[in-house]
This record gives structure tokens, C-alpha cells and sequence, in this order.
């Protein structure tokens, strides 16, 4: 453009070539050596962080409040926070309850990108916590019935399903008094076991993140942003 | 000044040039080499895609839901269609499609199988490889000779499996697979509701795919070729 800028321009281009020589090696070398830098940065900052797909969630065929029949298919589409218990129980429950009533109470803070988060409280009782009981149970809990359902089964199917798919343990020590240890655990649209919580008392904010994280990442997978969402799985972006 | 400048003109003709030609040669060679060896990798990494049925770019396409970093399966063992009692270890070292039905299934079943027979005609000599196996889900009508009259009608090489309750329990559960009995008509006798989902195996037993029910056997097909070893 201006001439003069063309002349003092001029000399100064070979100057540069004699420092650095941009010969092919070099080229290879420096945009390898960036590539490496880029995706260290990319695993030590994490810009898109993931929850692990741990495992396929199991599949059951149980009954709800209303006696009617509900399978893992029914939850197709739906991200599930399970939790199991048992009505009369005494000890951890009123905790793991409340944990189950804080998250009903706080969904509306995440944004789920429209898909539907349901709640899912199974109980390994079914002798005593029947589908009346378990009515009963919801409307003092003010379990929202759009969001929140009670299941039970036969207990053959509630071992298989509860200590052989979800890996938690329960014993009937004496009748109507069971010993477990309190889980709650998080299922996506595709069945696929996303997170676990191994405590009577998990943190509420940890379970919204881990939800919000879930459908984040259903509705950005799209394109490029899907390689993107790869690279964060094989390189375990998780959340800290 | 000119004694000067001849002696760094002499010094210049002296100590330059010969070291120059080598510079090129050797930079030359250097590009040449890294050239061709960029080329090679692509070149190999385009045929490998190719010759593999992938696309150029990114992980290959599966029809069926992948199963991200799968755990092995808990070993089961069921009742064959021979009679005899056979477990999952039993087919290590090879693909593995399991489906869950039941003879008296009034179509879902029957359609999903004709599915798996058309795949095994698609993989053709990779058929070796891979081995179907039926399990019914209906034990009290499903005798072993019942069940394997019915699988062999679909392809010779289909082997069907059974058990108890509890037995079939331990094997659906954990592959997200429910079902349940329930009354039909008079006509049909009691039904089963079952998922209809098919789930593969890879040869060490664990589950890599998902298939949701409707899809073809072109497609089963294509997603286990790249699970073959």
C-alpha cells in the first residue's frame, strides 16, 4: 500500500529469514509442538468438562403409586436421580429423603435444555410399603407427581435389581427393619449410569452441576462441538 | 579499505561456499525425508480408513447406542438348546448377539430375528465369528428342543438358552433389558412384555452395543465389522 512502507518492509524480511529459517522441519516441529500444547491445555483446564459414562444402567419391571406397572424403558429420554429406601425406616432416611425433597425443590434453578428430570425413590419393602402406602408417602413428602415417582416390585426382582444392577447393599435383618448402605444414583435418556452417590448426605449443589453437565452436553453435541465432547470423555474431563 | 575487503572477500571465498552446498543438501534431505514420511502415514491411514468401510474423519458410525469403556459381564449359565448347561465363557472369542424373546412371541420377536438371520447372510465368511443366541424369556412354554427348533428355522448356526426366573434375572438386569409376564386372550395364552433390544458382546464379554428394535440387518452388520478383531 504505502511505498514507503513497502521499502523499510523490504529489508527487514530477510533479516528475519537469517534468524529463524522457516524451513519444513521447523514448520513441522512448531505446529506439532502447539498441537501438544493445545490439548495440554485442553486437559488441565478443561473447558468442556463431562460426567464418565460408567456403565448401562439395569432395566426392571416394577409398580408405582398408583399400582401401575413402570419399567426403566418408561425413563427413556428422561435424565433419573434413584434413590432406595423403605418407609418405616428410622435412621439415615430422613436425610436421604430431604436430599430427594431439596432436589424436587431446586430444579427449576438448573436450565435442562428441555429435557425431563424425573425422581425415583424405590423401595426394597414390599410387603409393608404397598402402592397405597407408598401414596400415602408421597403427599406428605409433596412429591410433585410429574417429577417424583414411588416404585416397589416383588423382592426377588428388587435384589436382582437394587444389589445387582445399582451394586447397593440392603439385608432384612428383622422383619420390617433393614440394614443398607444409602445411595443415590444418576441415569441418562439412554439408560447410561452417570453418576453415583455413595452417602446418606450428598451435596445437593453437586448433584444440580452434575445434572446441568448431563444435559449441557445433549444439547451442545452437535458437529464439531461432538469431537469436541469425545476428546473431553477419552481424556476423563471430568468435574473435579 | 580495499585490503580489507579483499581479505573478507578471500576469507568469504574460502570458508562460504563449500559448507553452503552441504546446508542445502543435508536441509534438502532433511524435507524430503519428513515430506515423505508425512505422506506415507497418510497415505496408509487413508487406505486403512477405506479398506475398513470408515469415513475419512472422525470415529466410525455405529447404528446402535456404544457403550462407552464397558465393564465385563457377570458370567452367567443357562440351559441350551442341546441340553446342556452353558455359560458366557463359553463363547470368549467371539462376537456375541444376544436377543431376548420368546416362541410364542407374536411379532416382535419373529421380526427382529429374521433381522439377525439377514445379518449373518450380510457378514458372510466374518459370520464365523459371531454366534446369536436367543434367550427365552418364557421357561414354563420354552421347553430346550421347542427353542431350538425354533432359533435353527432362522439361520443352523443359532443357538437359543434358558433358565430360571432367578437365572434370567441376573442376565437382564444388568443389560438393561426388564420383562414381565402378563394375560393374553384365550387364544394366545398368557403374553410376555420384554425389551426388544438387541445387545452384542465383544470376544472378552462385554457389552459394546445396544441395538433399539427395528434395526436392519444391513446396519447390525456394518457395526459389527468394526467390533471383528
Amino acid at each position: 500500500m504505502n511505498p514507503l512502507g513497502n521499502l523499510t518492509a523490504k529489508p527487514e524480511a530477510p533479516k528475519l529469514q537469517r534468524k529463524v529459517r522457516l524451513s519444513f522441519p521447523v514448520i513441522l516441529f512448531s505446529v506439532l509442538g502447539l498441537l501438544t500444547l493445545g490439548l495440554f491445555a485442553f486437559v488441565t483446564i478443561r473447558p468442556i468438562q463431562v460426567l464418565p459414562r460408567i456403565t448401562l444402567g439395569p432395566g426392571y419391571f416394577l409398580t408405582d403409586a398408583n399400582g401401575e406397572a413402570v419399567t426403566n424403558e418408561d425413563f427413556r429420554g428422561s435424565l433419573v436421580l434413584y434413590n432406595f429406601t423403605y418407609l418405616n425406616c428410622q435412621a439415615p432416611c430422613p436425610e436421604t429423603t430431604g436430599v430427594m425433597q431439596e432436589v424436587q425443590a431446586r430444579l427449576d434453578e438448573i436450565d435442562t435444555a428441555g429435557i425431563p428430570v424425573r425422581l425415583v425413590t424405590i423401595s426394597f419393602d414390599p410387603a409393608r410399603d404397598t402402592p397405597a402406602a407408598l401414596q400415602t408417602a408421597a403427599a406428605t413428602l409433596h412429591a410433585d407427581p410429574e417429577v417424583w415417582t414411588f416404585l416397589t416390585g416383588a423382592p426377588e426382582r428388587l435384589k436382582w435389581l437394587i444389589g445387582g444392577g445399582f451394586s447397593v447393599f440392603y439385608e432384612e435383618r428383622q422383619p420390617g427393619e433393614f440394614r443398607f448402605d444409602p445411595a443415590f444414583m444418576l441415569v441418562d435418556g439412554a439408560g447410561i449410569l452417570r453418576a453415583e452417590y455413595r452417602t446418606a448426605a450428598p451435596d445437593v449443589d453437586r448433584i444440580l452441576r452434575d445434572m446441568r453437565l448431563v444435559t449441557e452436553e445433549v444439547r451442545n453435541r452437535q458437529g464439531v462441538a461432538n469431537y469436541a465432547y469425545d476428546a473431553a470423555h477419552l481424556f476423563l474431563c471430568y468435574p473435579r | 579499505m580495499t585490503k580489507m575487503t579483499d581479505s573478507s572477500e578471500s576469507e568469504f571465498d574460502l570458508v562460504e561456499p563449500p559448507p553452503a552446498p552441504k546446508k542445502t543438501t543435508q536441509g534438502r534431505l532433511y524435507v524430503l525425508i519428513s515430506i515423505g514420511l508425512v505422506l506415507g502415514l497418510l497415505l496408509g491411514w487413508v487406505l486403512v480408513r477405506l479398506s475398513q468401510g470408515r469415513p475419512l474423519f472422525g470415529p466410525p458410525e455405529f447404528h446402535g447406542l456404544v457403550i462407552q469403556s464397558p465393564p465385563p459381564l457377570s458370567n452367567f449359565s443357562l440351559t441350551a438348546t442341546n441340553g446342556e448347561e452353558m455359560s458366557l465363557l463359553d463363547f470368549r472369542g467371539k462376537l456375541v448377539v444376544l436377543y431376548f424373546g420368546y416362541t410364542f412371541c407374536p411379532d416382535v420377536c419373529p421380526a427382529t430375528m429374521v433381522e439377525l438371520k439377514r445379518m449373518m447372510e450380510e457378514l458372510g465368511r466374518d459370520a464365523q465369528d459371531v454366534q446369536v443366541i436367543m434367550i427365552s424369556v418364557d421357561p414354563e412354554r420354552d421347553t430346550p428342543e421347542k427353542l431350538g427348533a425354533y432359533v435353527t428355522q432362522f439361520n443352523p448356526s443359532f443357538i437359543g438358552m434358558t433358565g430360571t426366573e432367578d437365572d434370567l434375572l441376573g442376565v437382564t438386569t444388568q443389560l438393561g433389558i426388564f420383562y414381565q409376564k402378563h394375560e393374553g386372550t384365550p387364544a394366545t395364552g398368557y403374553l410376555i412384555d420384554h425389551t426388544a433390544t438387541v445387545s452384542v458382546l465383544d470376544e472378552d464379554g462385554r457389552l459394546r452395543l445396544v441395538f433399539p428394535f427395528g434395526t436392519t440387518g444391513e446396519d447390525m452388520a456394518a457395526d459389527l465389522r468394526h467390533l471383528l478383531p
